[in-house]
């Protein structure tokens, strides 16, 4: 009989695990159902080269329109769903229509906060999640525009940056003391402030939004201090939540959003769940934990289509993701949420370091400034959890490769290697 | 185009690369499972140096956004559809050598794709 899997997030999970199930030869029935009057398509670009206009929108594209009919997967983009009911084994949809499933997906991501103050309604206040967005901001940014950037995390900061590329004059207003200071601690964050600063991005810490004020758009906005700052538009950049709606009254288990196992299997049969939204048991970091990565994404995507599939295969990436900032490579493995030691490799004065997150002398997370080779030496260690001496890791003329237990013998070629121009292979110099 | 004699094969061991100038040209020498391949060392991406990334077995990662790459064709793992410059390899009487053009003759296409 005729398998029914249906995909509910038409995003860069839901896509990656309808592309990985025909992959993998799932010759059964999909329906990919996704919010958006789009196929799935990657964000990362939104932030950065979409805005800044270097970029089409098909280049984000997962794949090309016309694939998922060559693919026989059934779409409904633009329609969100706004039921998992397990008793029925069916999905109920917002314009009234109800599908069958075997096995479901909920790849529903998250939605941005909301800044709860007056004003906030004001016309001119943005978020950034869609490219519909994207587009908004976009429209709004020139040279010579002022705007406030509520929030300075990684979206804010990749936004300072693009902005400030356009022209515009941004002033950021962050309650904590840094950009990223609860994520990354104050020393790390302290080195995003300064080359944002260098770019013309003024700053202001500790303080929050109390309120927009303007006639019909929003002119400028107010802090907790009571500063008044101008401004043309706004884009608030405060965080998001998992978008469980769907299966509220499921008797999907929900903490922190949507609880799965390393198989990414809720507790109730046949309902999954992937990417953004899954808060989904790590074996090597021994906890759940949820991700909002690009590469979570795609390698959760893959994963989930082999579980719902029947194969046993636990995931255990590490996690990776990075943010073009200017001419900054910023790279993060892994994941922590604290740390007992911070211990920095090469200099972040001048922005050449790695920077590792320390829990028991075991590496918990990276980050990295222009250091992406010490970032691929790190993930084994981070993978293997193995204990390791802060002070190799300080040392630079310490190969990180060689850390690694049972790794092959590192070495480095000391002496210059000088091409010597032949005639052909196996004849003597000219 | 021009002939080069480069190292000692034995000298570059499995599952190393390295990152040389050969000509004027900057090239990533690689011994993948005991076969040499030489490729300009630089990612179709963002012109990353390929030689700052990662070989595993046969897969060549570029540290800046982690391409995937083949390290034996040379193609593109992920994304599909990229694909690294490759150059000529031969190995005679235990001694690399790789056919270079001239720096001026490399395609300086860089894919401004997706990230």
């Amino acid at each position: 009989m005729q398998q029914h899997f249906v995909i509910v997030g038409a995003n860069l999970a839901g896509g990656t695990t309808a592309i990985a199930l025909r992959e993998e030869g799932f010759d059964g029935e999909i329906v990919l159902i996704g919010a958006e009057p789009r196929p799935p398509y990657e964000r990362p670009p939104l932030s950065k080269e979409y805005l800044r206009s270097e970029k089409p929108f098909e280049e984000a594209l997962l794949k090309p329109a016309n694939f998922y009919t060559e693919q026989s997967i059934e779409t409904r983009f633009g329609v969100r769903a706004t039921q998992v009911n397990p008793r029925e084994k069916v999905i109920e949809l917002e314009d009234g229509d109800r599908v069958h499933y075997d096995r479901v997906l909920v790849a529903t991501g998250v939605r941005n906060r909301k800044l709860r103050v007056p004003g906030a309604d004001l016309e001119g206040i943005y978020d950034l999640r869609t490219v519909a967005d994207a587009d908004r901001i976009r429209a709004e940014s020139g040279s010579g525009r002022r705007a406030v950037l509520v929030g300075m995390g990684f979206i804010g900061s990749e936004l300072a940056a693009s902005l400030r590329h356009l022209g515009v004059d941004i002033t950021v207003i962050e309650p904590f003391k840094t950009p990223l200071f609860r994520v990354l601690g104050e020393q790390v964050g302290r080195v995003f402030e300064a080359f944002h600063r260098e770019h013309g991005v003024q700053m202001i810490f500790e303080e929050s939004v109390a309120a927009f004020e303007g006639t019909q758009r929003v002119e400028r906005a107010v802090t907790s201090s009571g500063r008044r700052v101008a401004c043309d538009f706004a884009v608030i950049g405060v965080g998001v939540e998992p978008v469980t709606d769907v299966v509220a009254g499921s008797g999907v288990k929900i903490e922190n959003s949507i609880v799965v196992d390393k198989y990414c299997q809720t507790n109730v049969e046949g309902i999954y769940a992937a990417g953004d939204v899954a808060n989904s048991y790590h074996p090597v970091f021994e906890r759940w934990v949820r991700v909002e990565h690009w590469q979570n994404a795609i390698h959760q995507g893959r994963a989930v289509a082999h579980s719902m599939l029947g194969k046993r295969e636990p995931y255990e990436d590490v996690h990776w993701f990075w943010s073009d900032q200017y001419d900054y490579n910023v790279q993060y493995a892994g994941f922590h949420t604290g740390w007992d030691e911070l211990v920095v490799r090469g200099s972040l004065d001048e922005r050449n370091a790695v920077v590792f997150y320390m829990q028991e002398q075991r590496i918990a997370a990276a980050v990295a400034f222009n250091r992406g080779r010490d970032v691929q030496r790190v993930m084994p260690l981070i993978k293997t959890q193995v204990q390791v001496d802060p002070a190799k890791l300080k040392d630079e003329s310490v190969d990180l490769r060689s850390l690694v237990p049972g790794a092959r013998p590192v070495r480095t070629h000391q002496h210059r290697i000088v091409p010597r121009p032949v005639a052909r292979p196996g004849e003597e110099a000219r | 185009m021009q002939w080069y004699e480069i190292m000692s094969f034995d000298d570059l061991w499995i599952g190393e690369m390295l990152g040389i100038e050969v000509g004027g040209v900057k090239i990533l020498l690689l011994n993948v499972e005991d076969e040499v391949r030489a490729y300009l060392d630089r990612c179709p991406h963002r012109a990353s140096v390929l030689s700052e990334g990662n070989l595993d077995g046969l897969t060549l990662t570029c540290a800046t956004h982690l391409w995937e790459f083949n390290a034996l064709t040379g193609r593109g793992i992920n994304p599909e559809s990229s694909e690294l410059i490759r150059f000529p390899v031969r190995v005679e009487n235990g001694m690399i050598y790789i056919e270079v053009p001239k720096a001026g003759a490399i395609p300086q296409h860089v894919d401004e794709g997706e990230d």
